[in-house]
Formats: C-alpha cells, sequence, structure tokens
C-alpha cells in the first residue's frame, strides 16, 4: 500500500507505530557522549561493538554521577522529534555490571561525602531501648523474620510499625525513599527508623546506594539504623545513617539490650539496694554511738565543774557558820532560847545560858554596864 | 504487677539516679528508707517487665503504591 503523507503526518504515524510496538524497552549498552545542558537536559549515548543510539532525559533521572564507558540498563521509549531526529526518552537508568555499579558507587559516595552526608559529626546517638521503632523493608524477607525474631527474644514492649517495601528493583528507591519520608511525617514519628535488607548480589543492594534513598536517610529528622547485606557489604545508605548494622540480626542486637543480662543486672540491684541501706543503718549506728559517748563525756565534764564549784560553796558557807566562830574564843549567849546581841536585853540577876565550842554553862548577870555612847 | 504506664528507660534511669544516691551517703536513714523501699519496687517492676512486656507489630499502608 502506497501512502502520501506530509512530513508532520509522517512523524505522527512513525511515533504512533513505535508507541504501540514498543511502550517501554530497556536498552543495556556502554554510555558514551554524556552531556548536561542548562542544568536540567541530558544527552548521552548508549553503544556497543556495533551500534549507537541517541538517548534524551532529564537530570533527575541520573542515579548518581555516571562516567562513559560505564555499563547502563535505560529503560526508555523510542521516539521521533519532529526537528532533531531519533532519540531514546529516557525513564529511568541504572548502572549495570558489577564493575559500573562499583564506579557508580564510588562516584556517589566521593560526591555525597563531599557535601557532608556521611560526616561522624553528623551521627546521632539512638535511643536505647526505643518503645517505637519504624521498620522499613519488605515483610516476605528472611531478614525482616531474622529482625523481629531478634528483637522478640532480647526485649519486649516495643511497637514496631512496618512500611512494606520492595528492597530490589526498579521501584525499591522510589518506594524506600517514601516510606522514609512517610514515617518522618507522622504527627508521633517513631524513635528510630531501621532500614534492612539481607544479602543478595551487588545488584541487588543497589538501591540502598542510589542517591535518592542515601539522600533520604541522611535526611531523616527521626535517627537512622541500616543494615544492608553481609557484614562485607556496605551501602551508601549506611554510610549516611545515624548508626550501621553488619546484618539485620545484628540491627536488633545493637536496638535492644538483651532481657536475660537486664535481669542479672537486676538482681545485681537488688543486692545492692540491701548493702547499701545496711551500710546507712550501720552508719547511723556508728553515729549514735559516737554521740553518745560525747554526751557522756560533756556531762562528767559538767558535773565535775558542778561538784567543784559546790565544794567552794560549802567551804564559804562554813566560813558563815556561827558555830565555828567559838572555836575562835566567841560565846553565844541566849535566855529561854532568846539570843543576845545587846546588854540592853539583859538585867541584873537574869539567868542566861552561855555557849562555848564544847558545851554550854549556866550563869547569872550580875552587873550591866553598857557603852558610853558619844 | 506492671505498671500501666511501663516505660523501661524512666524507670531505669530512676532506679540508677536512687543508687547513687544511695551510694553517696549523703541519705539519712530517714531518708535512705523510702529510698530503699522505691529501689525495690522499681526492681521488681523492671523485672516483670522483662519477663511480660510482648512486642507489637503494625503495618502502615504504604503512601506510595506502585
Amino acid at each position: 500500500m502506497d501512502v502520501e503523507v506530509n512530513v508532520g503526518e509522517l512523524v505522527a504515524l512513525l511515533n504512533q507505530t513505535l508507541d504501540y510496538a514498543y511502550p517501554s524497552v530497556t536498552v543495556v549498552g556502554e554510555l558514551a557522549n554524556l552531556r548536561v545542558s542548562k542544568g536540567k537536559w541530558l544527552y548521552f549515548d548508549l553503544k556497543d561493538d556495533t551500534s549507537s543510539v541517541k538517548f534524551f532525559g532529564t537530570v533527575y533521572m541520573l542515579p548518581g554521577p555516571l562516567e562513559d564507558g560505564m555499563l547502563l540498563k535505560v529503560a526508555a521509549t523510542p521516539r521521533l522529534h519532529n526537528l532533531y531526529g531519533f532519540s531514546m526518552n529516557v525513564q529511568s537508568i541504572q548502572p549495570a555490571g558489577e564493575g559500573s555499579i562499583k564506579k557508580a558507587a564510588e562516584l556517589l559516595q566521593a560526591k555525597l561525602a563531599a557535601e557532608g552526608l556521611f560526616d561522624e559529626a553528623r551521627k546521632r546517638a539512638l535511643p536505647y531501648p526505643p518503645k517505637r521503632i519504624g521498620l522499613i523493608t519488605s515483610s516476605q524477607s528472611a531478614a525482616y523474620a531474622d529482625f523481629i525474631k531478634i528483637l522478640t527474644a532480647r526485649w519486649g514492649g516495643v511497637a514496631v510499625e512496618l512500611i512494606n517495601v520492595q528492597v530490589q528493583g526498579e521501584p525499591a528507591p522510589r518506594q524506600i525513599t517514601a516510606a522514609i519520608e512517610q514515617f518522618n511525617a507522622l504527627a508521633e514519628p517513631p524513635e528510630v527508623l531501621v532500614l534492612i535488607r539481607g544479602g543478595g548480589s551487588a545488584e541487588d543492594l543497589a538501591a540502598f546506594s542510589t542517591e535518592q534513598v542515601t539522600r533520604a536517610v541522611a535526611a531523616s529528622r527521626v535517627p537512622t539504623l541500616v543494615a544492608i547485606g553481609h557484614e562485607i557489604d556496605l551501602s551508601l545508605a549506611e554510610l549516611a545513617a545515624d548508626q550501621r548494622a553488619s546484618t539485620p540480626s545484628n540491627a536488633a542486637e545493637l536496638l535492644v539490650p538483651d532481657r536475660r543480662h537486664e535481669l542479672r543486672v537486676l538482681t545485681d540491684y537488688r543486692q545492692q539496694l540491701g548493702r547499701l541501706l545496711q551500710q546507712t543503718v550501720s552508719d547511723g549506728r556508728q553515729a549514735l554511738t559516737i554521740a553518745g559517748e560525747r554526751l557522756h563525756a560533756a556531762w562528767q565534764q559538767l558535773s565535775a565543774d558542778e561538784l567543784q564549784s559546790l565544794r567552794l560553796k560549802r567551804q564559804l558557807l562554813s566560813a558563815y557558820n556561827p558555830e565555828s566562830a567559838l572555836s575562835r574564843g566567841y560565846a553565844i549567849i541566849r535566855s529561854e532560847q532568846q539570843l543576845h546581841t545587846r546588854v540592853a536585853q539583859l538585867q541584873a540577876g537574869q539567868k542566861v545560858t552561855i555557849n562555848l565550842q564544847d558545851g554550854q554553862a549556866d550563869a547569872t548577870i550580875d552587873q550591866i554596864r553598857p557603852k558610853k555612847v558619844l | 504487677m506492671a505498671t500501666k504506664k511501663t516505660d523501661y528507660r524512666t524507670l531505669s534511669e530512676e532506679l540508677d539516679g536512687i543508687l547513687s544516691r544511695l551510694q553517696s551517703g549523703e541519705l539519712n536513714i530517714d531518708e535512705a528508707m523510702p529510698a530503699y523501699e522505691r529501689g525495690m519496687k522499681l526492681v521488681k517492676e523492671l523485672e516483670a517487665y522483662l519477663k511480660n512486656a510482648e512486642n507489637r507489630i503494625t503495618e502502615l499502608q504504604a503512601t506510595l503504591q506502585d
């Protein structure tokens, strides 16, 4: 069938055919002529030994910094532009093959490190033990099962909130990033975000070294703990996390104490409390004994002083005892129990009693001679 | 016999505080006795927590669906 069309119609017709035949194609090839225009538009070629095809997209599709020569896996739709000819419109770009994945990760790591995303100073301490954990992983994975098993064996009372995500494949970075943002956007976010995935090939783990996921981990307001793959695997998300664990099981071990250990500590505490109380009581008893001794000493001092003062007073008193005057040659004269101190109290012929130091004598007054008053 | 609001971290910190106050020797017997009783109560509650508390797992619906 011979069809006559104008140029615009030809472009439309070819695009329609391409759309129908190839809604999306994933092409693997070596990157060449990578170019960014106006900070937004992305141009590059994918080539192999025999062919080269032009690709067009935006910089937002870049998984990170890329270099010519890297092997890429690019999802794109074929399109004929009405002025610039044929190109593939990019939907997503991923490094392909161990070498390229490693190279891409190195380039991205250098770029993000230069921005300070992995700085030690940014690392925050995780709450220990946390009351609420936001868990991001695949609920079907061994990593999830291991994490929950170890967590449950070690500790209780933790609320685990899970967002189930794909941990590999093309949607993984978007889903993981969205889950991190979703937890952060909660009115009451969990105390810690845990991002885990079990072991796998470099390609399987690639999502956790993408710029998108690494930046989301670094930007999380909720502190993060990331464990990807085995001990030897180190993803960029782990570098950006507040804490890294070697495996999902290790993540559970780092998050919560072991209840058996805590129980032993509590038993020690119980004994320690008893000992400390006893110590306080015996300290108190000792203080009491010392106080008693001081009281006794003070009393003795006081009573000795008092005795001395009493002795002095007794001496003083005895000096004033009239009886003691008799021994010095004085006499006391009484009549009918009345004491006579003046001759005016006497009259001639009156009977009196004279008291001397060793006895009494009765006498009669013969004559009274008062002193002459001048 | 765990309390209604079992918060291990808070109770555990309170217990540490009581122990260090008792250790400092600054408490007299009037103060030490209630501190000891509170400490023993905390030990019991924490032990009960460790023996009885269970984890709760819920799944949040992801906002992003592919």
